[in-house]
């Protein structure tokens, strides 16, 4: 169906869900019709006074500790909660970019990509929900790196660092924007890590946490590097430090 | 990695859910019109998500679980405000009759101006918005309160984007006649 009534398309107009010819196209009638810009004024007033006005709230404090003892987890490491309420919408969002198939709206454009930071996460929690969080599973960087031959342009940089307590777990291909890029995982005890390489990206906003997860990201010869966990910050980092100062052997 | 245990569906649980809390009640509140049962029904939707946990397809968890709380808190109303479900059914069968018969769409008697719309307050707000019935209110809640896209709204209400588009459309236009002619001068 394409609606055609242009006082419904101009909610589709403002909420950023029109494909660039049926905007185009309300634009050019918005700006011939007062009554359909005074009906996009009082539109916009309404969202902007709603916004204002009806802030979010958080969830009581005390029901995500009813919920998690009703579910058995009470007591137990809940890797992606604790203090993030504010960057669950991001980590929502990059989940929902790759939601949505097929819905037959040919009227509606895509959302825009997110940032990379957001991809990352995705993908981290993407192989946490897998049946495995690696395509290629082994501890022997012998392995897991030449299993990227063929696969991806660039051989990622893989370094053995059980000795820093950071075990490899395997590697697996991600996609960030539309390229597929390497992941590797590495284990601190039981949780996992998510470090992928990109080359030739530069990393735009540093993020530090989203939805939970901690990040640390760095570039080394024009490799961005994103590191995803839900250990410990610091733990992290010092994963970072490891990685970095481990001797190359490309 | 083996099978999956309850270890598995709990860490699931704690990476799909938990990190959705504040938008599944914000859902049940608006839903609700009550913070004590928007806690009730969050909680008894996030017992189903976690016993359903493994037929989650790994994908948007936000709309998965909204789809959840929106299902236990329409279980809810018709256990505890049938009344307002009564709406539901009537509005469906009003909205196809409105887009078999070339969408019509309603011209209140009086269109207010942005300005007087840009001041209304909180609380007239939240009234405004107690008023609409469910379908509306749902839909108006997930786009302006929580920032839904129509996709992920259409996802959750079971309905096709058109339907989200001009519910929302419908929604909006009640709220601005509702604020606009409800002059707050005297009102308690």
């Amino acid at each position: 169906m394409t609606p055609t009534d242009p006082r419904l398309l101009v909610h589709a107009y403002l909420d950023g869900e029109l494909d660039p010819a049926h905007a185009l196209e309300i634009e050019r009638q918005l700006a011939d019709d007062p009554a359909l810009a005074a009906e996009r004024e009082r539109v916009e007033a309404l969202r902007r006074a709603i916004a204002e006005q009806l802030p979010r709230e958080g969830a009581p404090p005390g029901l995500a500790r009813r919920i998690e003892a009703a579910v058995g987890l009470q007591g137990a490491p809940a890797p992606a909660r604790s203090s993030s309420r504010p960057s669950w919408r991001a980590l929502a969002a990059s989940v929902a970019v790759a939601a949505f198939l097929g819905s037959g709206a040919t009227w509606l454009t895509l959302s825009p990509a997110p940032p990379d930071a957001d991809m990352i996460v995705a993908n981290h929690v993407r192989a946490l929900m897998a049946t495995q969080p690696v395509d290629v599973g082994s501890s022997d960087r012998h392995t897991v790196k030449p299993w990227f031959n063929g696969r991806i342009p660039e051989a990622p940089r893989v370094v053995d660092l059980a000795g820093a307590g950071f075990p490899l777990v395997g590697g697996r291909i991600d996609v960030v924007g539309r390229t597929p890029v390497a992941t590797l995982v590495y284990r601190l005890r039981q949780h996992l890590i998510s470090l992928s390489e990109v080359p030739g990206r530069t990393i735009a906003t540093p993020e530090r946490q989203i939805a939970g997860y901690n990040i640390v990201s760095w570039t080394d010869d024009g490799v961005a590097y994103w590191a995803v966990s839900d250990v410990a910050a610091a733990d992290l980092d010092a994963f970072a430090k490891a990685f970095r100062a481990a001797e190359p052997e490309r | 990695m083996g099978s999956l245990n309850s270890e598995d569906d709990q860490a699931r649980f704690a990476s799909v859910v938990l990190p959705h809390l504040a938008d599944a009640y914000a859902l049940a509140r608006w839903l609700t019109g009550d913070r004590a049962d928007a806690e009730d029904v969050v909680q008894e939707a996030c017992l189903r998500a976690f016993r359903g946990i493994g037929g989650f397809a790994g994908v948007n968890a936000r709309a998965w679980l909204l789809t959840i709380v929106r299902h236990a808190a329409y279980t809810w109303l018709g256990k505890n405000r049938s009344a307002s479900l009564v709406m539901v059914d009537d509005l469906e069968a009003v909205e196809q009759q409105q887009a078999s018969g070339g969408g019509a769409f309603e011209q209140g008697p009086q269109t207010p101006e942005a300005a007087l719309i840009a001041k209304a307050d909180a609380r007239r707000l939240e009234a405004a918005i107690a008023e609409l019935p469910v379908p509306f209110r749902e839909t108006l809640v997930l786009r302006d309160v929580q920032g839904l896209d129509y996709r992920e709204i259409a996802e959750v209400t079971k309905v096709p984007i058109g339907t989200v588009m001009s519910r929302l459309a419908r929604a909006r236009r009640r709220l601005i006649e509702r604020i606009g002619t409800d002059e707050p001068r005297g009102a308690a």
